[in-house]
């Protein structure tokens, strides 16, 4: 069922808007989608910098930093200290994390891709979204200024457990005595994050409410493109994850504002001279809250990027998507088994064992939604006829990587065998497959596929071709053996292993995996170059480049204010008619009223 | 370039497959597994290794060959399909089978590290207490003190172990401290309980295959059984003899982020080859204990 557009009651193409509305103010969701694609670029290279600093501390220990040695403070002598090592790396996963792929997967890719894919005009609350991208901006601001406040800033690890994190700051003292980083960057840690979540609420509540109410005429459920199904499911798990998430970080900020308890042991605890008053909290509850939003959270971080590399497999295959309702039921599989293994984390936490052996069951379950998705890809491409655009180079290579970082998170989902690999490399290879070696080669495949929609120019395929060629190859030299390193038991977050016998002798790696590393960041300079030359330079873009199907291909590129000039598109058919038997060209859009009628979207 | 990215994505993708190969020739592989459970964590590391290897190469295959039979083919259409339901049953059903079946054989072995009630009567009771960075030993006078027999009764097992805890949580006068070093013999059950004073860390022996997180005001046990010794205790030059190659050097990390100089947290195990060996070391610990100040004896804990 779908519900048809209110009339507009303007023409909203012949509105002139102000350079300050139109680009910085705006409320128009395309103009959105780009400011969270473009503040989401700066944030990767400043968590790609950082990365780069850890890489350097662990491939060669102690060493002396080129040029960047020249910044730390002279007592240090242009060496890293194991403070700021583990301020870094707390550093990079937050902002990569928070700041890149989850703004870029669902503030870019969602806002912009949404209405123009359900033929709607914008979104339904355009203000709400507005206002969505610019809470972002205190975000951003707040955890700039906590790298240069007392202390540095947060360095108790993204996932920032008390006590580490949370111990209150006495009276006089301006840095926590758990660690010099969790003084008051922690605090500005919180407070950012409080923004970022309320900015991902106000999107997630924005998309539901967009995709339920705003379909264009003949856009049933069933018709819908995945990349539809994957925000829409995305923005239910936010929508139900986050508020827990904004509780536990409301409550840390109490414990370390005003001398709450909430993660605060009983007993007292003692650092130095320093103890804890009486106290009635459990450090494990934050384990608990934290989890039950950011096992959610991987998910968030990977669905959408499945959705839009399902579209684009279809499309270079030229071939219908494989198993259109099966790939629906895993996406919701994935989501609904998704709120009950946050347990995995905690494995050996001191969490009740018997607990363990519950979620494990459910852990190592959820492999199957992610295996039939990934038989339904293969199948999609069997029998095709697969042209090989940068856009569908990265999305074969989030398919091919997306299966290892899937198979690696069972090892981890075992409990016996997670008692000697958690916290090794072995976890690190499995997130860095996941979020890097999938989403962002999914978020890539993206940009190259839709980047003639927002900006109405071709990027160049020459060079997304090298810059493709040249990540895989380092992005694989950097990340897979991580995984070897892992079973070696190299511990993760360590500064220095060579201090232990166990582990020493897995150093040479290190060393291989951070040259690695530097070839991978310089190579994205190459996308950048790309993407910033062809703003200006590229080639026009007609309406529909890559002969798709899908409702944005109706519109013009890049399309007005108000997405499809006179009335929006009415649909005839799913999203994935290529190669049809009875039709002369190899496409069929779902806006072509000509052409057989109804086909079915699923298997059956 | 057409049918090269098939190549392309092969070359590499063998790359990487070849390199578990490879790397157990270099050591690159898991450290020696000398606790009752260890070749248990290490059968079921193998068992998912060879399933998900299995799984790693055929989807592989499967795509790489796909890229080369199936790239563009100008003025040809693709084949129509929307998708096949027997194989999406076939597909489905399969995984599922495996997964659930991975997921049953971890239990029993799960159960013997981690359940209390599974812990057998312990020959050695160690406290260790975790703060920023070290860890803190306390060992009874009286070894063996909170051992049951076979033979006792449920309640009888339960009064042994809350003495322990109760011992674990408050140290006694002629408790014999020691910093990062883990001492038993081949053979002995030895349990430890765990506690930390500030932060969280996570007690970590990789060659026993155990790791315990410590969380603050808890006491937490844990417990192995060392199959191989590494330390003989010499009463006549009165030291430690520990073998010289890295292999049997097995060490104590911490691995849960505890601040700046969580990588340092840095413990050993000795294992000794006898009782007679452990109870020589012990009585040379107490003397040494002895001639210390009182007070520091306090302070340990």
């Amino acid at each position: 069922m779908s519900i048809s557009q209110p009339i507009p009651t303007h023409d909203h193409t012949q509105i002139e808007l102000g350079f300050l509305r139109k680009y910085i103010f705006s409320e128009d969701h395309k103009m959105i989608g780009i400011q969270f694609l473009f503040s989401g670029m700066i944030f990767l290279f400043l968590g790609g910098a950082l990365a780069l600093l850890v890489r350097l501390q662990i491939g060669w220990p102690y060493g002396n930093l080129p040029m960047v040695g020249n910044w730390f403070p002279a007592s240090w002598g242009g060496k890293m200290s194991p403070e700021f090592y583990t301020m870094i790396f707390s550093m990079h996963a937050t902002i990569m994390i928070f700041f890149v792929i989850i703004p870029w997967l669902t503030g870019a890719f969602g806002n912009f891709l949404i209405p123009l894919q359900i033929g709607a005009r914008d979104m339904a609350f355009p203000k709400l979204n507005m206002l969505s991208y610019w809470v972002m901006w205190p975000s951003f601001i707040l955890m700039l200024i906590s790298f240069f406040v007392a202390g540095g800033a947060a360095g108790s690890g993204w996932t920032a457990y008390p006590t580490l994190s949370s111990a209150a700051m006495p009276d006089g003292m301006t840095g926590s005595p758990a660690s010099p980083n969790s003084g008051t960057g922690q605090v500005l840690w919180l407070i950012s994050l409080l923004f970022a979540g309320v900015s991902s609420m106000m999107g997630s509540v924005n998309y539901i409410t967009t995709i339920i109410n705003m379909r264009c005429p003949g856009m049933t459920l069933m018709r819908m493109p995945m990349t539809i199904w994957a925000m829409f499911v995305t923005a239910i798990l936010q929508a139900m994850a986050l508020p827990v998430l904004t509780v536990a970080i409301i409550l840390q900020l109490l414990d370390k504002t005003i001398g709450t308890t909430f993660f605060l042991p009983p007993a007292g605890m003692a650092f130095g001279n320093w103890h804890t008053g009486p106290g009635g909290g459990q450090p494990l509850l934050w384990q608990h809250l934290f989890w039950f939003y950011s096992h959610p959270a991987v998910y968030i971080m990977i669905l959408p990027a499945m959705g839009m590399v399902s579209d684009i497999i279809s499309t270079f295959a030229r071939k219908p998507l494989f198993g259109y309702r099966p790939m629906v039921y895993a996406i919701a599989g994935i989501a609904g088994l998704g709120f009950i293994v946050w347990g995995h984390h905690m494995f050996q936490s001191g969490m009740d064992p018997r607990l363990g052996t519950g979620f494990m069951i459910a852990t190592i379950m959820i492999a199957l939604p992610s295996a039939v998705k990934t038989f339904n890809w293969l199948g999609t491409i069997w029998q095709g006829n697969i042209q090989y655009t940068s856009a569908m180079l990265n999305a074969l290579a989030f398919v091919s990587m997306f299966v290892i970082g899937g198979l690696s998170g069972i090892f981890m989902a075992a409990t016996p065998v997670d008692v000697y690999i958690h916290d090794t490399y072995f976890i690190v290879a499995h997130i860095h497959y996941v979020l890097f070696m999938s989403t962002i080669f999914g978020i890539y495949a993206g940009v190259y596929y839709w980047y003639p929609k927002m900006f109405g120019r071709m990027m160049s395929e020459t060079l997304g071709k090298i810059h493709f060629a040249l990540t895989f190859l380092s992005a694989n030299a950097t990340f897979y053996p991580m995984h070897i390193i892992g079973v070696g038991g190299h511990p993760r977050r360590y500064f220095d292993i060579t201090i232990y016998d166990t582990f020493q002798h897995l150093q040479p790696l290190n060393a291989f995996m951070t040259v690695a590393a530097i070839i991978l960041g310089f190579v994205q300079f190459i996308f950048v170059a790309n993407f910033f030359w062809s703003l200006f330079f590229g080639k026009k873009a007609n309406r529909n480049p890559w002969h798709s199907n899908s409702l944005e291909w109706a519109a013009p590129s890049p399309p007005p204010h108000g997405n499809f000039e006179g009335n929006v598109p009415s649909v005839y058919r799913g999203p994935y008619e290529y190669g049809h038997p009875e039709t002369q060209e190899d496409y069929l859009p779902q806006f072509e009223p000509n052409g057989p009628k109804d086909t079915p979207g699923g298997s059956h | 370039m057409g049918k090269g990215w098939s190549v392309f994505f092969g070359v590499i993708l063998l790359a990487t497959f070849l390199l578990w190969f490879v790397a157990p020739f270099y050591g690159w592989w898991l450290p020696n597994a000398v606790s009752t459970f260890g070749p248990d964590v290490d059968w079921l590391f193998y068992l998912i290794l060879g399933f998900t290897g299995f799984f790693f190469v055929l989807t592989q295959v499967v795509l790489i060959y796909a890229m080369w039979r199936f790239s563009y083919r100008p003025g040809e259409k693709s084949t129509y399909s929307h998708g096949n339901h027997r194989l999406e049953m076939i597909w489905t059903a399969i995984p599922a089978v495996i997964l659930l079946g991975i997921a049953i054989v971890q239990i029993s072995v799960w159960q013997d590290i981690k359940y209390q009630s599974k812990m057998p009567p312990p020959d050695v009771t160690v406290s260790v207490m975790a703060r920023q960075w070290e860890w803190r030993m306390r060992y009874p006078l009286e070894t063996s003190r909170f051992k049951w027999d076979q033979k006792a009764t449920p309640e009888e097992v339960r009064q042994k172990q809350l003495a322990a805890r109760a011992w674990a949580e408050n140290p006694e006068i002629d408790d014999i401290p020691i910093a990062n070093e883990i001492h038993t013999w081949v053979g002995a059950s030895t349990k430890i309980y765990l506690r930390t004073q500030d932060v969280l860390h996570s007690f970590t022996m990789p060659n026993m295959r155990i790791k315990q997180d410590t969380l603050p005001g808890k006491t937490i046990p844990i417990w192995f059984k060392a199959t191989r010794a590494n330390t003989f205790f010499d009463t006549n030059t009165r030291k430690l003899r520990i073998p010289p190659n890295r292999a049997d050097a097995w060490e104590i990390a911490c691995q849960e982020l505890c601040g700046g100089r969580h990588y340092a947290m840095r413990g050993k195990v000795y294992v000794h080859e006898s009782r007679e060996s452990y109870e020589g070391w012990l009585k040379h610990a107490v003397e040494q204990s002895n001639s210390r100040e009182p007070e520091k004896v306090a302070a340990a804990d």
